[in-house]
């Protein structure tokens, strides 16, 4: 196991440099660049800038400069926020990202996983099809309805939580659950449906058999095995719950990685949007193997080679 | 563009958020007749004043900032020669008490206060101000607003690289507290130019000791009325008094919060529960805005800027002067403005904006499609018969696309020519414009300074804000000689005329103005209505008494 972790690690290295080569040319195949304005700026103070990030140089050679700085995660200064290295503005807005998205995991997990393995228990009944109900809505309801609505009801009707910015705890709760709801969704219909699955499978059977309770009969076999493609779902979950959700970042004012991403590729703040997808591609890759790894220790039958 | 039709319904559902709570809790009216405000009315504990600023700053040196997030905090930290009076912009004396213009108005000889220290209570000269304006200069500072001192002697020569010697540029530093100013021509509004933030001073020896990195929380030095305490990313900036600023005494805040929240809804909703005492122009959505006109505590005051359209005039059908009167006179800019602004902007037929004193403007350009029709003819097409189909850009925006198929229908009825509307990303779009690949496109310009050559320099030939490839002789020389003449009244003469050849040209066809709208608690005071959308900060307080508006007419309301 930890030679296969080993040999994914590694594998990633090559993986990362195609995302980082095909993403320095497409930041560089869009028309205009990062120091345009409505108002002219003087050439002088054009040239200036240009030669201050290095973009006056051939492209190949400053492709190679990106590569030896990315290599010692050194990505220089954002173009329109010159004071800070890009490094510590994803840093900073990583642990806000890191903190919204593992509280919405958390709560979609709270809440989906029992909510899905008592609906597959009760398959058919009033039971299941409210849970499904629930689900659907969850699913069907876009963030960018969800979360104003709820701002509208909690914080401008009944004046109980405030209506954005990331300060107080208080101020955490509506993007936390604004977040969660589409992934508490996901996580109930992909729960049942293992559920389902393992609840018919032939040792489970054989437990209820040899007379275990039916308490350990669904928790102890039924529902390891039942949560496998929650599982295999959290992981590109997580990976993009916690680099940043652009619309709950947006409603609700917090200086998340999400809109880092975006506002950079509308200002052509080239560092901005390299270091973003870089620290994206490695989070996504990180998570998958954790996921392969989870998968080896819940599923006796699968062996990692 | 993906994600359009989310913003959109975003906006739809935000605009029931504000507005479905209107006039519940706090803001409950207390009888009839009595003013009506937009939610909570507590004020912060204390003298704190909570805004938002807008998008992220990006610079903190004034050399470098460029528009209002920059701007607002700048003058905040840093004060000039010359300040803008809070209710009226004019200018009033700063760090330099008393200055005296030679009587040609080339001469400008400023005294500083004695005493003057900065934040880290190393003395303040002139030289801090020499050493600052030439810093703005320097071409290797790349300051994007070093145009702004143009008018003093050399100073174009330097920034280009055409010299190279600092001492050559009209700013010298006589003694510790006297700077004097040499002027290439007379610039009347030359101390305007002074109160803006690109004048500010700038500490040498922290600029010299800490780099880019100068502006940070920790190494900054200022000398205005405030000090930079905290700086979150995208969150916040903190701000507190300046104890040693010298005026002091005169600073009733303690301290000012500036919120970076880009969303016009959400700083809306923020305001609304009364985390926000102030929401500054620009920030309300402006499908809100016809239904926020009752509410007392919603201002809104001209804006020195235009809404225009630019055209390419170097590519066909475009290039012909008669077409472009066509487009010109097919406008209906009052329906536009009552229909599709619902009146929340007036129609503009100029281009400098009116209300400069002593500024005869020429006669603005009317609605008339005979004419619109005349002209079209005369150009090859009548009727539009055979005129090629043109687009006209705009950049992603709800508004603007509002507005721009408003005029594509107008241009279509009146001239029968078939119109199209391009919708390109920012960048992408600023990339067009200035490459001049488009034909007709959709532009704005803010006024740095109360005169009209502020909006009639740009189309001089070969400027970097022309942008439509534009250019006359005659236009030029009448500007020219404008910047050459010492006599302010026939100085505005000549602008005037070289307004009236651009309007007749029409490489733009101006469709409205801009008008500030605002909000502000009752219990903020000191905060006026200005013409030029600035709100020195250093006069602002809190009033904990009487809050409900009884007395809002001393905040300065319109």
């Amino acid at each position: 196991m930890i030679s296969y972790a080993v040999r994914r690690a590694l594998l990633m290295i090559p993986t990362l440099w195609v995302i980082a080569t095909l993403t320095f040319c497409l930041v560089r195949l869009a028309p205009g660049g990062p120091f345009q304005s409505e108002r002219d700026i003087p050439p002088a103070a054009r040239a200036a800038l240009t030669a201050k990030y290095g973009l006056d140089r051939p492209l190949p050679e400053q492709y190679a400069t990106f590569l030896r700085r990315a290599a010692v995660l050194d990505l220089g200064p954002s173009y329109s926020n010159p004071t800070r290295e890009v490094r510590d503005l994803i840093l900073g807005s990583a642990g806000v990202s890191f903190e919204l998205g593992g509280w919405a995991l958390l709560v979609a997990l709270l809440v989906g996983l029992p909510l899905g393995a008592l609906a597959a228990y009760r398959q058919n009944t009033f039971t299941d099809h409210a849970a499904m109900a629930a689900a659907l809505l969850g699913v069907s309801i876009p963030n960018f309805v969800l979360g104003p609505l709820l701002v509208l009801l909690f914080s401008l009707t009944l004046l109980w939580l405030p209506p954005a910015l990331w300060t107080s705890p208080a101020s955490r709760v509506l993007p936390v659950l604004t977040l969660a709801a589409v992934y508490v969704a996901y996580v109930a219909r992909l729960t049942r449906g293992g559920m389902l699955e393992t609840l018919r499978q032939d040792y489970v059977r054989t437990a209820r058999a040899k007379g275990l309770g039916e308490g350990r009969v669904v928790m102890r076999h039924a529902f390891r095995l039942g949560v496998l493609p929650v599982v295999s779902f959290l992981g590109p979950a997580a990976a993009r719950v916690v680099t940043g959700s652009l619309v709950v970042e947006q409603v609700f004012a917090i200086p998340g990685l999400g809109r880092h991403l975006v506002n950079g590729a509308f200002n052509r703040d080239y560092t901005l949007v390299l270091g973003v997808v870089l620290f994206y591609a490695v989070i996504l890759l990180v998570l998958n193997l954790l996921v392969d790894l989870a998968y080896a220790w819940l599923d006796p039958r699968v062996e990692l080679a | 563009m993906r994600a359009r039709p989310a913003a959109l319904a975003l906006a739809l559902i935000a605009s029931a958020t504000a507005l479905a709570g209107c006039g519940r809790g706090a803001s409950a009216p207390p009888g009839r007749g009595a003013p009506r405000y937009f939610g909570s009315l507590h004020p912060p504990a204390g003298q704190v004043f909570r805004f938002n600023n807008g998008a992220e700053p990006e610079h903190l040196d004034p050399a470098l900032a460029s528009g209002q997030p920059d701007g607002r905090i700048t003058r905040a930290l840093f004060e000039g020669l010359v300040v803008s009076d809070p209710r009226t912009l004019e200018p009033a004396p700063g760090h330099a008490y008393r200055w005296e213009i030679s009587t040609d108005g080339r001469d400008y000889t400023f005294h500083l206060r004695p005493g003057l220290v900065w934040s880290d209570r190393a003395p303040l000269t002139a030289r801090d101000f020499e050493w600052s304006w030439k810093r703005v200069l320097d071409p290797a500072t790349g300051s994007r607003y070093a145009g702004l001192l143009f008018p003093v002697a050399n100073a174009e020569a330097y920034n280009s690289g055409r010299l190279a010697d600092a001492d050559a540029v009209g700013i010298r530093a006589s003694d510790d507290s006297t700077l004097v100013v040499r002027l290439a021509d007379p610039t009347p509004h030359f101390l305007h130019l002074a109160a803006l933030y690109t004048c500010l001073p700038v500490p040498r020896h922290a600029v010299e000791r800490y780099g880019d990195r100068w502006t940070q929380p920790e190494n900054i030095v200022g000398n205005g009325p405030f000090l930079l305490r905290r700086w979150e990313a995208r969150a916040r900036l903190v701000l507190e008094r300046n104890p040693t600023y010298w005026d002091a005494a005169a600073v009733r805040l303690e301290r000012v919060v500036a919120y970076s929240v880009d969303d016009a809804a959400t700083s809306t909703n923020l305001y609304k529960a009364g985390m926000l005492d102030w929401s500054p122009s620009g920030y309300i959505p402006s499908q809100y805005l016809p239904y926020m006109r009752g509410y007392a505590d919603f201002r809104s005051a001209p804006q020195q800027t235009v809404y225009f359209y630019s055209i390419n005039v170097t590519r066909a059908p475009l290039d012909d002067v008669w077409v472009r009167r066509a487009l010109t006179y097919a406008l209906d800019r009052e329906t536009l403005a009552r229909r599709v602004l619902r009146g929340t902007r007036p129609a503009w037929g100029r281009f400098a904006p009116g209300g400069y004193p002593g500024y005869e403007p020429p006669p603005e350009i009317a609605y008339d499609p005979a004419r619109a029709r005349e002209c079209l003819s005369r150009a090859g097409y009548p009727g539009g018969q055979g005129f090629p189909k043109i687009e006209i850009l705009i950049n992603t925006s709800d508004d603007r696309r509002r507005v721009a198929e408003a005029v594509q229908a107008m241009w279509k009825q009146t001239l029968g020519i078939p119109v199209g509307v391009t919708n390109l990303e920012w960048a992408t779009y600023l990339d067009a414009t200035a490459k001049l690949k488009y034909q007709v496109a959709v532009r704005n310009w803010i006024g740095d300074y109360p005169d009209p050559s502020t909006f009639l320099n740009c189309y001089r030939s070969g400027d970097g804000n022309n942008r439509t490839g534009w250019s006359s002789g005659p236009y030029d020389r009448l500007l020219a000689a404008a910047q050459g003449e010492g006599d302010p009244a026939a100085r505005l003469r000549l602008l005037s005329r070289a307004e009236a050849i651009l309007l007749d040209e029409a490489p733009v066809i101006p469709v409205y103005q801009f008008v500030t709208h605002e909000l502000v608690k009752p219990y903020v005071r000191g905060l006026y209505a200005t013409p030029l959308d600035y709100h020195p900060l250093k006069s602002v307080w809190i009033d904990h008494g009487g809050a409900t508006g009884a007395n809002a007419a001393a905040r300065g309301a319109p």
